[in-house]
C-alpha cells in the first residue's frame, strides 16, 4: 500500500514538478526513458475539466462572476477536449512536416503534463479565494497569472524538447500550429454548415413528397 | 454555441419585455418580473383642458404650475395644480425697460415661432424660440424682459442658432442644447453673451483608426461615416446646480447616454449599479420588422429628490428610474394609444410626488403616481441618504415582501446589519444583493473576528507544528548517529 501511494506521489507530483523545474532533463527522461505515462496525462486532462466545473461554483464570491444557472458541465467538458484535440492534432500535423521527432502520443502526454501547474495553483487558488477580501484578491490573481505562465512555459519547453527543435524553430512551429488550428476550425465550420444545408434540402424534399402524395 | 445560447436567451426575453407587466434587469442582466414603481393616475388631454395644443414639445413644473410650449400653435400654456387651464399665451407685450432699450413702439407684441424648450425659475420664464433663433426671457407677468439671439461664436457664422432645450441656474446663466451643435451644451451668461461649451465629449480614435485614416485619401475619408461626438437631447438642472443631461446613443459612447455635469463641465454621474444607467440593456440589434431594435433613445430627464432621477425613452415609451448610485430602481410606462399609455413621449417632470409625461402624438399629459412599492423604495433611499440605516432597513423589509427579487433591497438591509456588527448575516444579504464591495467589508470583519477570538489556538497550533518538524529532524539526525551540537 505504502509503495503504491509512493508511486502515485512520484508519478503525479514529483515527476511533473521535476519537468517543471528541469525542463531539459525532465523531458529527456520523459521521452527517451519513457518515464511519461499516458494514464497520468489523461488523469490531468480529466482533472482539468473537473477544475473548470469546480471553479464555476466554488470560486469565492468576490471574484466569481459566473451565473450559477449557466453552468453546463457537458459544455465545459467538450470545450476542454476540443481545445486539446485541436492543439495536439494541429501541432502533430505541423511538426511532422517540420522534421519534429515527437509522436502524437508524446504530444498528447506533454500537453497533459503541462496542465500540472494550472491544476495545482488552480485548486489552491479557488479554495484560497474564499478566504480573501477584495483588497487581498491580488494574491489570488498573482497565483493564477503564475499558473498560466508556468503552463505556457511547460508547453513551450515540451514542444522544444520533444521535437528536438531550436528556439527559432519552436516559435515557428507554434505559429504554424496556430494557423493549422485555424484551418481546422474553418473546415469544421464549413463542414457543419454544408451538412446542415444538405439536411435541410433532404427534409424539404421529404416534406414535398409527403404533402403531394 | 455561446451565440446560439445568447440568441435563445434574447428570444426568451421577448414575451417579458414586450408584454404587459413591469420588469427589471437582474444582476445577471436578465429581464425579470418586478413590481411597478409608478402607476397611472390621470390623463389630461388638450380637449379636456380647453387649450389649443397641436404639437406640445416641452413641459416644466414651477411651483404650482405646469408650463408647456407648443411648436405648432406657437404658444405657452400654463396649467394649475388641479390641472385646469390657467393661461394660454401666444403674444407677449414688452416691458417698458426692454422697449426703451430696443426702441420699439408701444403696443408691439412678440410672438413665438416653433418653440421647443422652456424653463422657469424665480427670475423668470425662459423659452427656446427655436425657429426665431433666439431665447426669450419673460418675467412672471409674461412680459418680455430680454431676448438673446446673437451668439458670438465662430460656429454660428455658418449655421443658425436654433436652441432646442434650455435650463437656467439661479444666477440666470442659461444652458442650451441647440440643433446641429456637437461641441456640447452651450453655456450663455445672464446678459446673453456666449461663455463656453460644457460637458464636451472629445472623440477618441483608436490607434488602428488613426493609422487607417492616415492611409486614406480625402475622398475615402469623406465617404466614411462622420465621427460626431455626443448629441445632447435634453438638460435639466438640479438644486445643487449640477446639470442632468441626456444624449443620443452613438457608436462611440453606447453606455453613457445619461450624464451629470458638474459646474466644471465634467461628467460625474455614478455608475456603481449592476450596469451603467442607459435605459434598456437587452435589446435586439440590426434591422428587423418584428420588434423595436437598438438602444433606448432618451429624450428627457427629471430629477426628484435624494438623487433619484427618471429618464424617458421615446423609442419604447418607457420610464427608467435610477438612484444616485446608478442602480436601476424601476421601469414603467408602456407604448400605446390607450388612456394610461403614451406613444410619443417628449418631456417629463416631477410635480410633487407625481410624474408628468407629455405625449406629443396624442397631445396628452399622463400623470403617474407612485405605487406602494415605488413609494417604499423612494422612502428607503431617502432614509439611507440621511444616514438612518435602521429605518431604511425597515422599509427595505417591506419592499422585499412585495418583491423578493429586488436585489437592491437586500443590500440596504445588509448595510444596516454591517453597522450593527452582525457580519455573518450582513454577508448573506450582500451575497443576495451581489454587492461585492460591502460583502468584502463584512467578510473582513467576520474573518478578523474569528481570528481574534481563536488567536491563542492558532498560534499555539503553529508553534506545535513547527516544534514537531524540528523535533523530527533532530530525532532523525541522532538516529543516524549524528549530532546537532556544533563540534569541530
Amino acid at each position: 500500500m505504502m509503495i503504491k501511494l509512493k508511486k502515485i506521489y512520484h508519478d503525479f507530483i514529483r515527476f511533473p514538478s521535476y519537468i517543471l523545474f528541469h525542463p531539459f532533463d525532465g523531458y529527456e527522461e520523459f521521452k527517451r526513458y519513457k518515464k511519461g505515462k499516458l494514464s497520468v496525462a489523461i488523469v490531468f486532462i480529466v482533472l482539468f475539466v473537473y477544475y473548470q466545473i469546480f471553479r464555476f461554483r466554488n470560486l469565492g464570491f468576490l471574484v466569481n462572476n459566473n451565473n450559477p444557472l449557466e453552468l453546463n458541465s457537458l459544455e465545459e467538458f467538450f470545450t476542454v477536449f476540443l481545445l486539446i484535440f485541436l492543439f495536439t492534432v494541429g501541432n502533430w500535423s505541423v511538426t511532422t512536416l517540420m522534421q519534429g521527432k515527437g509522436t502524437y502520443k508524446e504530444i498528447l502526454m506533454m500537453t497533459g503534463y503541462s496542465l500540472f501547474p494550472l491544476l495545482l495553483f488552480g485548486f489552491m487558488g479557488t479554495v484560497l479565494s474564499n478566504f480573501l477580501t477584495l483588497d487581498e484578491m491580488g494574491f489570488y490573481h498573482l497565483m493564477m497569472y503564475l499558473a498560466y505562465a508556468l503552463t505556457g512555459w511547460m508547453i513551450f519547453m515540451g514542444v522544444l524538447n520533444i521535437h528536438e527543435y531550436g528556439l527559432g524553430k519552436t516559435i515557428l512551429s507554434f505559429i504554424a500550429t496556430f494557423v493549422s488550428v485555424s484551418v481546422m476550425m474553418f473546415v469544421g465550420l464549413l463542414f457543419f454548415d454544408l451538412i446542415q444545408q444538405i439536411i435541410a434540402f433532404v427534409v424539404s424534399i421529404v416534406n414535398e413528397f409527403n404533402l403531394r402524395y | 454555441m455561446k451565440k446560439i445560447v445568447a440568441l435563445m436567451m434574447i428570444l426568451a426575453l421577448f414575451p417579458l419585455t414586450l408584454g404587459a407587466g413591469s420588469y427589471i434587469y437582474s444582476y445577471w442582466e436578465h429581464a425579470m418580473h418586478s413590481a411597478p414603481g409608478l402607476a397611472f393616475e390621470a390623463s389630461i388631454n388638450a380637449e379636456g383642458l380647453g387649450a389649443n395644443l397641436v404639437s406640445p414639445e416641452d413641459l416644466v413644473v414651477y411651483e404650482d404650475s405646469v408650463y408647456i410650449v407648443d411648436s405648432k400653435a406657437d404658444s405657452l400654456v400654463i396649467i394649475d395644480e388641479d390641472f385646469d387651464l390657467k393661461h394660454e399665451w401666444t403674444e407677449f407685450v414688452m416691458t417698458d425697460a426692454y422697449r426703451e432699450r430696443t426702441g420699439t413702439d408701444m403696443g408691439t407684441v412678440l410672438t413665438l415661432n416653433g418653440p421647443y424648450g422652456v424653463d422657469v425659475t424665480v427670475n423668470g420664464i425662459f423659452i427656446a424660440d427655436t425657429s426665431n433663433n433666439r431665447i426669450v426671457k419673460l418675467n412672471h407677468d409674461f412680459e418680455v424682459v430680454d431676448v438673446f439671439g446673437e451668439i458670438d461664436d465662430p460656429t454660428f457664422d455658418e449655421i443658425k442658432f436654433e436652441p432646442k432645450k434650455i435650463t437656467v441656474d439661479p444666477t440666470n446663466r442659461m444652458y442650451v442644447v441647440a440643433r446641429n451643435i456637437y461641441e456640447g451644451i452651450m453655456e450663455i451668461n445672464s446678459d446673453g453673451t456666449f461663455n463656453r461649451y460644457t460637458g464636451v465629449n472629445p472623440i477618441e480614435l483608436t490607434p488602428f483608426e488613426i493609422f487607417s485614416r492616415s492611409l486614406m485619401t480625402e475622398e475615402q475619408i469623406e465617404q466614411m461615416q462622420l465621427f460626431l461626438p455626443t448629441e445632447y437631447t435634453n438638460v435639466t438642472i438640479d438644486d445643487r446646480n449640477f446639470i442632468y443631461a441626456t444624449s443620443r446613443v452613438s457608436e462611440n459612447n453606447p453606455e453613457n447616454p445619461i450624464q451629470l455635469i458638474n459646474p466644471k463641465g465634467v461628467d460625474v454621474i455614478k455608475r456603481n449599479g449592476y450596469y451603467p444607467p442607459m435605459g434598456d440593456i437587452q435589446y435586439v440589434e440590426g434591422d428587423n420588422s418584428y420588434v423595436v431594435e437598438g438602444p433606448s433613445t432618451l429624450v428627457d430627464i427629471a430629477y426628484t429628490h435624494d438623487g433619484i432621477y427618471t429618464v424617458l425613452d421615446r423609442k419604447r415609451s418607457r420610464l427608467f428610474t435610477y438612484d444616485s448610485e446608478g442602480y436601476l430602481l424601476y421601469i414603467d410606462g408602456e407604448e400605446g394609444k390607450q388612456i394610461d399609455r403614451f406613444s410619443e413621449g417628449v418631456a417629463l417632470d416631477y410635480f410633487g410626488d407625481n410624474l408628468l409625461v407629455l405625449d406629443r402624438g396624442t397631445t396628452t399629459i399622463v400623470v403617474y403616481g407612485h405605487t406602494e412599492f415605488g413609494a417604499y423604495v423612494n422612502e428607503a433611499i431617502h432614509y439611507h441618504n440621511i444616514g438612518e440605516f435602521d429605518k431604511a432597513a425597515e422599509v427595505w423589509e417591506k419592499v422585499i415582501k412585495i418583491n423578493s427579487n429586488y436585489e437592491i433591497a437586500y443590500n440596504g438591509i445588509g448595510k444596516m446589519l454591517l453597522r450593527e456588527g452582525q457580519y455573518k448575516e450582513a454577508m448573506e444579504y450582500f451575497e443576495m444583493g451581489y454587492d461585492q464591495y460591502y460583502y468584502s467589508k463584512a467578510f473582513q470583519e467576520y474573518r478578523n473576528g474569528i481570528i481574534k477570538a481563536n488567536f491563542v489556538w492558532i498560534i499555539s497550533g503553529l508553534v506545535l507544528f513547527a516544534g514537531f518538524l524540528i523535533g523530527r529532524k533532530i530525532y532523525k539526525v541522532y538516529k543516524q548517529g549524528g549530532t546537532i551540537l556544533y563540534d569541530d
